[in-house]
């Protein structure tokens, strides 16, 4: 590396290390969130102008080893192989040093320019453990530097070390790590070997070998291809069964356990530590929130704050916003002269971006909290809790939040599952969440048992979609697990870290980081849904009935009447060409079309134009309802939606049911089908997820309706 | 006896890491491999997974995977601390060792 020149930095390290805290640190506000190719983990880039050079630094996935196993340890893998960052800086807690120092030894190993971050330096202080640093530093033959992201030391330090490293100004000798002698010789061997195949000229032939020794599934594929193979593969035969024949294991465990060895030595030789029989905080915390007994209420009241954080506290904000847009809608509305025009942009394009606004807040909240959970390390203890039970239909204990989070609603939730490290698990739950009945599937549950059932029934009857939905939510992750995701299966392994108090500016900028994607990503598709919706419901014009309404207008404002008469005769004249204008719409003869196919569930075209519409919204399907079922009873003011729905032959208990378990159970909206894309990456699945709802739902709506009839 | 039989309050060295291979690579990524102490903390409310603790790591894993790690029960009051130099005392639940 030229002096003078750009710099890139890796930060690697273990999960709970500080590491992006320290990234925060270092780059300040010039971040950009992208993702890494072909996995959804997040890619954190960031750049800091240090003494006239500019020294970006990627913030790598937390790993504890380099095996590629976990996308996070293939994406960091591949990430300092291919891209060759000028130093790589591994973050270390301090205070847990030997088990930190493990991703060290194998950095070392692949003879990366390394520079280590003994981070989290003032707890090192505080518990009284004394490391000696310069010993260190020859062992590991790389430098060390103390910092502290909580008390902000260290900063400059580490960019002075980057920079010095990064022009070839360091240098304090090659680190000591050595393996078994049967190990260095069958490395030594193999890297020869290695070392006489022209194709492999650019690679590390001693990484190489040791990966090959560890039965790396990459190295193996890497080197099969060549002709040196045949070769290596008896030299790796004769390796393992001379591991086998002294140390009773394979060398797979016997580097490991090397590893380890040399860890264990640099600790003793470097490292002080007081033994105190102290119980710390995280010891009491969990002796309380982990107990057999108060374990589980402990983490339904933490999983009922979020969800009240998120949709109580959410409420008004959101109802702020709809209030704001209400009020541009009416301020504008006077202004729009022509009526198309008028439409396309208040009914449109402003009813669109409310559309993806009303999800902000609620998406903000959650996101603060969720990244409260995971920082503070009460995340892994709720997983750790409810695992169990979500083991039992072959999700994980993480995917209980996310899911959870689908009641209020499936957008948050579906970008919440991130949480999950296994791609299985994540589909797993994203594909579960939209059967957790979402807030705004509630005004159709409350219109219609409210108006079939009596009171005490009602309640019951809205309980039991609820309980529906979990289930066939819970059967569906339980099948794709067991069929299609079977072989994906991931071990739950997971550390306990210690509790931490997070720091506002890092719960705020995870959320801030979430709602930026939200807004960037889904929002667009959001958008695009509403339109199209918006379309479908108005195009093409019935000629007929606008002419129509414009001649009742003309009619209406030269009744002898009161002003107040006249608005109301407006009022209904307009919705009755609304209604008409919607039966005429795509989307009503849409609605028509699916007759015959939504017919054996007990709905008529009517429904059929309300389901088609919710496509957009779920809350659509009831004012949808509410617009195409009043016609013929526009005659009849002061008759609500409820009593006009009891009131039509078309209409019945069973009717009810079924389109309340129709609901429920179909295509999820636009909007969270745009999400579930984005998360998933690509359409295939999601097309695959939609057959399979539409069958579902239909299937037990068919039997529900029966089922009802035959009971009446 | 393997780690999965350990009750709680429990030391014990590991002597054997016979899991599936995805699960041995990840538990000896974590640091545990032959000869490590380990001490079983608490069994999660429900019965499953387990909580672990071994040179200042404290894991937890279900009991499935603990089934993969061979162990050698230690008498409670010779063997050294698993918690290792952070000299953290835990307290226990469940049957005393």
């Amino acid at each position: 590396m030229m002096a003078g020149g750009a710099i890139t930095v890796a930060l690697t390290g273990n999960p709970n290390a500080g590491k992006s805290s320290l990234f925060n640190l270092l780059t300040g506000a010039h971040q950009r969130v992208g993702n890494f190719p072909g996995v959804t983990i997040e890619k954190h880039e960031g750049y800091v102008d240090y003494k006239d050079r500019r020294i970006t630094v990627v913030d790598l996935p937390g790993t504890y080893s380099l095996t590629p196993f976990t996308p996070e340890e293939i994406v960091t893998r591949h990430f300092i192989i291919d891209e060759k960052p000028d130093v790589v800086v591994n973050v270390v807690e301090g205070g847990n040093l030997e088990r930190n120092l493990l991703l060290t030894v194998q950095l070392m190993e692949m003879e990366v320019d390394l520079l280590v971050a003994l981070n989290m330096i003032d707890e090192v202080e505080e518990q009284g453990i004394s490391i000696d640093e310069k010993q260190l530093q020859k062992l590991l033959g790389s430098h060390i530097v103390p910092t502290s992201a909580k008390q902000k030391r260290g900063i400059d330090s580490l960019l002075d070390h980057i920079v010095r490293v990064a022009d070839g100004l360091i240098d304090i000798g090659k680190n000591k790590l050595a393996f078994s002698p049967e190990v260095e010789a069958a490395v030594s061997k193999i890297a020869g070997l290695l070392s006489h195949e022209r194709a492999l000229d650019g690679a590390n032939h001693r990484w190489l070998a040791i990966k090959l020794l560890e039965n790396d599934a990459e190295a193996y594929h890497l080197v099969q291809q060549h002709p040196v193979w045949v070769k290596v593969e008896l030299a790796l035969q004769e390796a393992i069964t001379e591991c086998e024949r002294l140390h009773r294991t394979d060398p797979e465990a016997l580097i490991t356990e090397d590893r380890h060895a040399f860890i264990r030595g640099a600790m003793q030789e470097c490292v002080r530590q007081p033994h105190t029989e102290r119980a710390t905080l995280t010891d009491y915390i969990d002796m309380f929130v982990l107990n057999r007994v108060l374990g589980i209420p402990v983490f339904l009241v933490v999983v009922w704050s979020i969800f009240q954080l998120t949709f109580t506290l959410g409420a008004p904000l959101t109802s702020g916003l709809e209030l704001l847009f209400t009020l541009a809608s009416g301020m504008l509305e006077p202004l729009l002269p022509d009526p198309m025009l008028k439409s396309v942009l208040l009914d449109g394009v402003l009813a669109g971006v409310g559309g993806v606004l009303v999800f902000l807040p609620n998406i903000v909240l959650l996101f603060m909290g969720l990244s409260f959970l995971e920082a503070s390390g009460y995340m892994a203890r709720a997983a750790f809790v409810i695992d169990k039970v979500m083991h039992r239909f072959g999700l994980h204990g993480k995917s209980f939040i996310p899911m959870v989070t689908g009641f209020g609603c499936s957008i948050p939730a579906i970008m919440a599952t991130r949480t999950l490290k296994s791609r299985s698990d994540r589909l797993a739950t994203i594909m579960a969440i939209p059967f957790m009945s979402c807030g705004a599937k509630l005004p159709l549950y409350v219109l219609l048992a409210g108006a079939f059932f009596p009171p005490g029934l009602a309640a019951n009857v809205m309980f039991g979609i609820y309980l529906l939905g979990i289930a066939v939510g819970l059967w569906t992750a339980w099948m794709l697990k067991s069929t299609v995701l079977k072989s994906e299966s991931e071990p739950f392994v997971m550390e306990l870290p210690p509790y931490r108090w997070p720091t506002l500016a890092s719960v705020v900028f995870q959320a801030r980081m979430k709602a930026v994607m939200y807004l960037k990503k889904a929002g667009s598709l959001i958008l695009v849904a509403v339109l199209l919706i918006w379309a479908a419901s108005n195009f093409p014009r019935n000629g007929a009935v606008d002419a129509g309404l414009a001649r009742e207008r003309a009619r209406i404002g030269l009744m002898p009447a009161a002003a107040e008469q006249r608005e109301v005769a407006l009022k209904q004249a307009e919705s009755t060409a609304q209604a008409a204008q919607l039966e005429y719409s795509l989307a009503g003869r849409a609605g028509k079309l699916i007759e015959p196919l939504i017919r054996p569930l007990g709905f008529d075209w009517r429904i059929g134009i309300a389901l088609v519409t919710g496509l957009a919204a779920k809350e659509v399907v009831v004012s949808t309802l509410g617009t195409i079922i009043s016609i013929g009873h526009a005659g009849h003011p002061g008759s609500d939606l409820s009593s006009i729905l009891k009131n039509d032959p078309a209409f019945s208990r069973a009717t009810a049911l079924s389109l309340m378990v129709f609901t429920l159970l179909y295509v999820p909206c636009l909007a969270s089908l745009g999400v579930m894309k984005k998360e998933v990456g690509a359409w295939k699945p999601v097309i695959l997820f939609t057959g399979y709802v539409l069958a579902i739902a239909w299937g037990l709506s068919f039997l529900t309706y029966r089922v009802a009839l035959f009971m009446q | 006896m393997k780690l999965s039989e350990l009750q709680v309050g429990d030391r014990a060295e590991v002597v054997d890491m016979s899991a599936a291979q995805q699960v041995r690579r990840r538990l000896m990524d974590l640091g545990l491999i032959r000869g490590t102490v380990v001490k079983v903390l608490r069994v999660a409310p429900l019965g499953d997974p387990i909580e672990i603790v071994y040179k200042g790591l404290y894991l937890t894993l279900r009991k499935v995977e603990a089934e993969g790690v061979g162990v050698r029960r230690l008498d409670a009051d010779h063997a050294p601390s698993p918690e290792g130099g952070r000299g953290r005392h835990r307290f226990r639940f469940g049957r005393a060792s």
